[in-house]
């Protein structure tokens, strides 16, 4: 017990550092897929049949492949093909974004839809475009109920960027395992990620929790 | 907002200044295995450490370049540098055919027999771990992977292979009798052995591996510059130094 403690203790800082790898990783995927995932929603709501086909394609695709295939796609493949030369960090973050992006359209969609039909024809009644009520009236509403899927979906995206460990990004897995591999002490190691992981996906579930409270429209109830 | 962008303008003429003068010599970047000691990992500072780094970093001291040592998973290491996310692998890496396809290899530097390994007082033995029908760890993407998965079957070879990230799992796995026996370079056991784990070395098997670095095929003056710094190495008393230094008496 008392060598598996100093180990953890003398490697703490090293996987710390992971850490601030891993939530960097899940911040950008989050910010990524927000960015894609509400064009998308409002697409796959109230766009083209044409357009609707296209990203339901795309959420296809992304849904439909194993992560750890992406990573190596995209890595080893794809953005070598468009002479990107990314690092690892940025290789994983940009997949996970993308593949969020899927999973987030969805979270939006799901929202939008619960909506009263109604609204948008009252916000065409004010004399408002179709745009305009997306934006301002649609989209604010969806937004607030979106957040308990959004907290999920960062626990996840949390948990695969351990993933980022096959290219090779210097996470909270990957550096404990380089940590076990010289120290022999795995289990202890492995532990102590799991904490880790566990620490970071509650708190960042918590701040998401008051977030949600702190936005929620008084006396407005689904 | 005027001396925000003066501050920028400062920066950037630093970065410049001085980046200017770090580039003046050549920047390397090698991947290892940062899971493989005694010759690659992580020390204790989270800074990669080992014979083959130590190695490199003196070549490179000697040769006048600068090399940054990069952990990489194993198993994609060779499309790495083919790729050129990395420029060589120095990391007691195997010459194969196989490989030598992809990349140049420089001198050989070490001579490596391949080992099965069991748990301490098992009784097993290589002839046992090959024909008893068994479970057999290996890690992926090793020459030892490859070799094992093409001898099964063939004169009376019946162990179904169980693969790994590292050795070291497979050691660990050994231990929590998940597989009764595991193949691999005599390296990493012997560093396992010394950390006092309860595994043994039962027998060597195949032919000795030779240990050389590997760069992409058009790279031909780095090759040379790093054939040149190895024999240097290998003729100075450090090389003796790295030997008690990292490996088992040091010795051969």
């Amino acid at each position: 017990m008392q060598q598996q403690l100093s180990v953890i203790l003398e490697a703490l800082p090293y996987i710390l550092e992971g850490a601030g790898v891993s939530l960097a990783i899940v911040v950008f995927a989050m910010a990524l897929g927000l960015l894609m995932g509400i064009p998308m929603a409002v697409g796959l709501v109230y766009g083209h049949p044409i357009l609707r086909r296209l990203i339901g394609l795309y959420v296809w695709f992304f849904r439909g492949v194993p992560i750890l295939v992406l990573m190596f796609l995209f890595y080893f493949g794809i953005f070598d093909a468009l002479g990107l030369d990314l690092n690892a960090i940025s290789a994983v973050s940009i997949v996970l974004g993308l593949t969020s992006a899927a999973y987030q359209s969805q979270i939006f969609r799901g929202a939008i839809q619960s909506l009263p039909q109604g609204q948008l024809k009252a916000a065409r009644a004010l004399g408002m475009s179709d745009m305009q009520g997306i934006i301002s009236i649609i989209l604010p509403q969806a937004l607030r109920l979106s957040i308990p899927g959004w907290s999920n979906e960062y626990s996840i995206i949390l948990k695969d960027s351990a993933l980022a460990y096959v290219v090779g990004a210097m996470d909270i897995f990957t550096r404990t395992h380089f940590v076990a591999s010289r120290t022999y002490e795995h289990l202890a190691l492995f532990i102590n990620a799991g904490v880790l992981y566990f620490i970071i996906t509650l708190v960042g579930v918590k701040l998401l929790l008051a977030l949600e409270k702190k936005v929620r429209i008084p006396g407005y109830t689904m | 907002m005027f001396r925000k962008s003066s501050l920028l303008v400062a920066a950037i003429s630093f970065v410049l200044l001085f980046g200017s003068v770090a580039f003046a010599k050549k920047a390397y970047v090698n991947g290892i295995d940062a899971n493989y000691p005694p010759f690659a990992y992580i020390d204790a500072n989270g800074k990669p450490a080992g014979f083959d780094v130590d190695s490199l970093d003196w070549i490179a001291n000697k040769m006048g370049f600068t090399v940054e040592h990069k952990a990489m998973e194993w198993s994609t290491i060779v499309q790495s540098v083919v790729s050129k996310k990395i420029d060589m692998v120095y990391s007691g890496m195997s010459i194969t055919e196989e490989r030598a396809k992809q990349v140049n290899f420089s001198d050989p530097y070490w001579k490596v027999a391949q080992v099965i390994i069991a748990k301490k007082g098992s009784g097993l033995s290589v002839e046992k771990a090959f024909k008893g029908g068994m479970k057999l760890g290996v890690q992926s993407g090793t020459s030892e992977a490859d070799m094992l998965q093409n001898q099964i079957g063939k004169d009376g070879n019946n162990y179904e292979l169980k693969y790994y990230d590292s050795a070291p799992l497979a050691i660990m796995d050994i231990l929590n009798g998940r597989v009764p026996t595991a193949a691999m370079d005599i390296a990493p056991a012997e560093d396992a052995i010394k950390h006092g784990k309860d595994i043994e070395i039962v027998g060597e098997f195949g032919e000795p591996e030779f240990f050389g670095i590997a760069v992409r095929k058009e790279d031909k003056e780095l090759l040379e510059t790093i054939n040149k710094g190895l024999k240097m190495l290998m003729a100075d008393p450090y090389w003796e130094e790295l030997k008690a230094k990292h490996l088992k008496d040091g010795a051969h």
